[in-house]
């Protein structure tokens, strides 16, 4: 059955080995001039050879090609003016050509694409080259439009994203798109050099952004922008989600759905018009090819322009199509021209979806109509089920996300949308001739999409509707295709029945292991890279999960609880959090907990007491989530697991400044200590001191992302942390973690982790060991804590270091040797860590927390 | 000149959405009040800035659940578990809502700042947080530090 499927596809096999050879050249940097040599000498061989041995020479012609693909993406050298090898301290005065339109986040925040094309230096202009990509800041005075040349004073850095396990790639992310620098920059400071004057597409889309703005209200505006250009940028967060959950998100997006009705609409209008065939089908392409230039060049708008001009060649030329052959000289034709794209979301979905219809849809229609379903809803569900099986396992690696209602949900939606935007493109046509017949077009349009909204949020607002889920292993994906491949041959053959029953069993159970895993028996403490602002999970082995702070976020902004912390937590997996405590309300560490409030089952929400104040996002979600709240205040405890929790602060006393009232807490979990010291300030910290409750610690939380005024002095000489971690974001405004900080830790003798360089960091132990990983850095260093040592010197209850080497990382070696000389010397040195160990001897009774 | 039947089929169509589109247009007018609903339904009302509850559950006692001798380490003893309900509200000045006058009172605050204040925030549409107004020219670390204990940022 697959053979003679083949057979009808004969670009099928070198498409899959040029991705192969991409995919492959990724992962192994072949040097190209190897790679050059050796696909010459495989195609030269195999064009000898195939008179005698034809099948020799086809498995060398598909070698050769999987050679060219690891050639395409064989990185060529920067040249020597590229703008990546240039010092960037400091501010540079860069000229160069708007690639793409600019993008506005909001009133005051929009992003350029530069094509840089010289760097002014004083009164010089040194010819330079490269893509860099700009957030400018303020209110834009002046136009701007894609192929205009602007002069821009920017501070140009390489892009960092957030590095947490199992997150987002942003810097690969953009390197494949070949920008290589971001920067920022403020509105003041761009000069036009030339007039907004965009081509003829970019003008044809803002005439139709501005028509549908003007046309119809606020929300189904860019709704209907969203259908028929994929301009889904103005589109509220709340039909973004609502669209997301049903599981008919693919709408929004330009695809073979659209070209299919401009396609079908143009052909089948001329025809009918009495226009031969021939000639509907040409004046047919030629609208794909404008719609195509018109949208822009997304990969889903790409395959569905080739594959329809592919089809609609065959109505020219007589011939029969295939759709499998059309989708691989797609796929064939996007790596070559963007070998990057093959790790881009939006071209895998696009690729697997069309794959899922053309190859399980007939086999699904068969089935179904075998077994009496009307043909109309054959073909739907068909269509439906097909897309839905083969994106299923790249839904969960990209989005943790898995639509159950998607399949019945598109049966409704595909077919309204399909109306809106046969209007949608009739009235925008209309348009052009009669503003008030457009009008009237409009106002059906609108009750079009007002019934779209409606079934959308109806299937959005059923109880899981969306489930999220770990991404799926390697060994699952490949399982679940391997099934899929073989599902058409299941009616055929019992023993292919019988693999696609193991399969299937096999992926059961591979995603149902990470749940089952046995727990560990360590205690994890993670603190997530979120840019400027704090989020720790703190996990034990025996089951509590306990989120501090939940990083910034918000409407206006970058949303890390979206975007970083959930897809964290799905990974874990983790469906539940105990607790999550919030150390104070200012948004760098408020913000993201909306999305988490919102997003999981948050046991018990535990808060300093201070009124709500700068994440209005973040208090609703609290009471929409009805978590039970619990005020905390300085010498409560609390059991975690069979950690002690104690409440260090805010303590009672006059109302201080909202940092220095940061929620203080302590946890103790077999010896070893962790204090997470939220903002607090000096004042905070001396109030703290006054208290005289347990502040020595193992690992400290750095207050107040390392600002001077905070970690004095004589609050690290009572913590006197081993470890401190300073969760801050890289180049923020506020210039965190100061040096005076970073000195007094040193002197402290803190060994300092930072996540602006070290990524996460991740703190591992099983109370005897403890383990740090530095997770952008790869560097994971191990340290003894020593108990015998300790548990000598507890009387003195002044001295016993508790870290001694272990060996580890790279930059472990140093710091070991120097613990080992201050326990020799026995001066200073760290907490004593097995003094609490009284702890550890109740808590087993306690097995859940109160 | 006959149609053919498909011809007519789409004509036919054409002026029953234009009929539709006469009729909603109507009633749109007539009604506009039940439009804007019937657009906005599916909208989440802008989350409302939440007056500070009172906490509702009092803090838990201290869990003595464990018997015996508090940790050799533990907190201090003395300080009885403090009640804290919702923080007294002291007079912060909001720098959200406070116009130059009333910023210009605080500690190291002039006209001058109290002006680029306001016009840094008029240009940002508010202060996410009080470190915001480092954004601002003259506000360094420790001016901030300095008026910080007395100001606030609403939304």
């Amino acid at each position: 059955m697959i053979e003679r499927r083949l057979e009808t596809a004969p670009l099928l096999p070198p498409a899959a080995a040029f991705t192969a050879g991409i995919a492959a050249g990724a992962w192994l940097p072949f040097p190209a001039p190897g790679l050059l040599a050796a696909a010459a000498a495989a195609l030269l061989i195999a064009a000898l050879a195939s008179h005698r041995h034809p099948r020799a020479a086809l498995v060398l012609v598909l070698a050769g090609v999987a050679l060219l693909g690891a050639l395409r993406v064989a990185g060529p050298r920067l040249p020597a003016d590229h703008l990546a090898r240039r010092a960037l301290d400091g501010t540079l005065s860069i000229e160069g050509r708007l690639g793409e339109e600019p993008v506005r986040w909001t009133a005051d925040r929009t992003r350029l694409l530069l094509d840089v094309a010289a760097v002014h230096v004083g009164p010089e202009r040194r010819p330079a080259v490269g893509r860099v990509q700009l957030t400018i800041y303020g209110e834009l005075a002046l136009p701007l439009g894609e192929t205009q040349r602007v002069l821009v004073d920017a501070r140009l850095h390489r892009p960092v994203g957030f590095r947490n396990p199992g997150g987002f790639d942003y810097a690969a992310h953009l390197r494949r798109e070949g920008t290589l620098l971001v920067g920022h920059a403020r509105a003041d400071r761009i000069t036009a050099l030339t007039p907004d004057a965009p081509p003829w597409p970019v003008a044809v889309k803002r005439w139709a952004v501005g028509v549908i703005a003007a046309r119809l209200p606020p929300t189904s505006a860019p709704l209907l922008a969203g259908l028929l250009l994929g301009e889904r940028s103005a589109l509220p967060r709340e039909i973004d989600e609502s669209f997301r959950r049903a599981g008919v998100y693919h709408i929004l997006a330009v695809s073979g759905f659209n070209v299919a009705l401009l396609a079908g609409a143009v052909f089948g209008g001329l025809a009918m018009c009495g226009v031969p065939r021939r000639g509907a089908a040409g004046a047919a392409a030629g609208a794909l090819v404008g719609f195509a230039l018109v949208v822009g060049g997304q990969p889903s708008v790409l395959r569905a322009t080739v594959m329809g001009l592919l089809l609609l060649a065959a109505v020219l030329l007589d011939r029969e199509s295939q759709l499998p052959n059309a989708l691989a000289l797609a796929g064939l034709a996007l790596l070559l021209w963007r070998p990057g794209d093959l790790w881009e979301a939006g071209f895998q979905l696009s690729f697997a979806a069309t794959a899922g219809i053309v190859y399980l849809g007939p086999n699904i229609t068969a089935w179904l109509i075998a077994h009496r379903a009307p043909a109309w809803l054959a073909a739907a569900v068909a269509v439906s089920l097909g897309a839905q099986a083969a994106v299923t396992p790249l839904m969960l690696t990209h989005f943790n996300q898995l639509s159950l209602i998607g399949v019945v949900a598109n049966l409704l939606v595909v077919p309204l949308a399909a109306v809106a935007t046969t209007l949608g493109m009739l009235a925008l046509l209309v348009e052009l001739a009669s503003g008030v017949l457009a009008t009237l077009l409009f106002h059906t349009l609108w009750l079009v999409l007002i019934a779209l909204r409606a079934v959308v949020a109806v299937a959005a607002a059923l109880p899981a509707a969306m489930v999220h889920l770990p991404a799926p292993s390697a060994a699952t994906v490949v399982a679940w295709y391997g099934a899929l491949l073989l599902a058409p041959g299941m009616t055929a053959s019992r023993r292919i029945r019988a693999v696609v029953g193991a399969l299937a069993v096999l992926v059961a159970g591979l995603s149902i292991w990470p749940w089952l895993r046995p727990t560990e028996t360590m205690l994890r403490v993670t603190f997530l890279d979120v840019g400027q602002g704090d989020a720790a999970l703190i996990e034990l082995p025996e089951g509590p999960r306990l989120l501090v702070d939940g990083g910034p976020g918000g409407a206006r902004r970058f949303d890390v609880g979206e975007r970083v912390l959930a897809p964290f937590l799905w990974n874990r997996p983790l469906a539940r959090l105990d607790a999550v405590a919030l150390t104070h309300w200012d948004t760098d560490h408020s913000g993201g907990l909306a999305a988490v409030l919102t997003r999981f089952h948050v046991g018990e929400f535990w808060e300093s007491g201070h009124p709500p104040g700068g994440a209005p996002e973040t208090a609703a979600a609290l009471v929409r989530s009805r978590a039970p709240r619990r005020v905390l205040a300085a010498g409560q405890r609390l059991w975690l697991g069979r950690a002690l929790i104690t409440v260090l602060g805010p303590g009672p006393g006059p109302p201080q400044a909202p940092n220095d009232q940061s929620l203080v807490l302590r946890l103790d979990w077999r010896g070893v200590s962790l204090l997470l010291a939220g903002d607090l300030g000096a004042r905070g910290e001396a109030l703290l001191l006054e208290r005289a409750g347990p502040v020595r610690a193992l690992a400290l939380k750095v207050a107040h992302h390392g600002s001077r005024f905070s970690s004095t002095a004589p609050f690290l000489e009572r913590a006197r942390p081993r470890l401190a971690v300073i969760s801050v974001g890289a180049r923020n405004p506020f210039r965190h973690p100061s040096a005076e900080a970073l000195a007094r830790l040193e002197a402290a003798g803190a060994r300092v982790y930072r996540t602006d360089r070290d990524g996460a960091v991740i703190l591992e132990t099983d109370g005897r060991v403890l383990r740090v990983t530095a997770w952008a850095r790869g560097v994971t260093e191990t340290w003894a804590l020593d108990p015998e040592e300790t548990s000598e010197k507890t009387s003195e209850n002044s001295t016993a270091p508790g870290l001694t080497g272990g060996g580890g990382g790279r930059a472990g070696s140093g710091r070991r040797s120097r613990s080992r000389r201050r326990a020799r010397s026995g001066r200073a040195a760290a907490p004593a860590l097995r003094d609490r160990d009284a702890c550890r001897g109740r808590a087993p009774s306690r097995p859940g927390w109160s | 000149m006959r149609y053919t039947a498909a011809q007519l089929r789409v004509l036919s169509l054409l002026a029953l959405t234009v009929l539709v589109g006469l009729g909603v247009r109507e009633w749109r007018a007539g009604f506009p009040d039940a439009a804007d609903r019937l657009e906005g339904f599916d909208r989440e009302e802008s989350p409302q800035p939440l007056l500070p509850e009172p906490h509702a559950p009092p803090p838990a006692p201290v869990p003595a659940a464990h018997p015996g001798s508090p940790p050799a380490a533990g907190p201090p003893a003395t300080a009885p578990p403090p009640a804290p309900g919702p923080v007294l509200p002291v007079e912060l000045l909001d720098v959200n809502r406070a116009d130059a006058t009333q910023l210009a009172r605080l500690p190291g605050v002039g006209p001058g700042l109290a002006q680029r204040i306001v016009e840094e925030r008029e240009r940002r549409g508010r202060f996410d947080s009080p470190e915001a107004l480092r954004y601002v020219l003259g506000m360094g670390p420790k001016k901030l530090a300095a008026i910080r204990r007395f100001i606030t940022v609403s939304d």
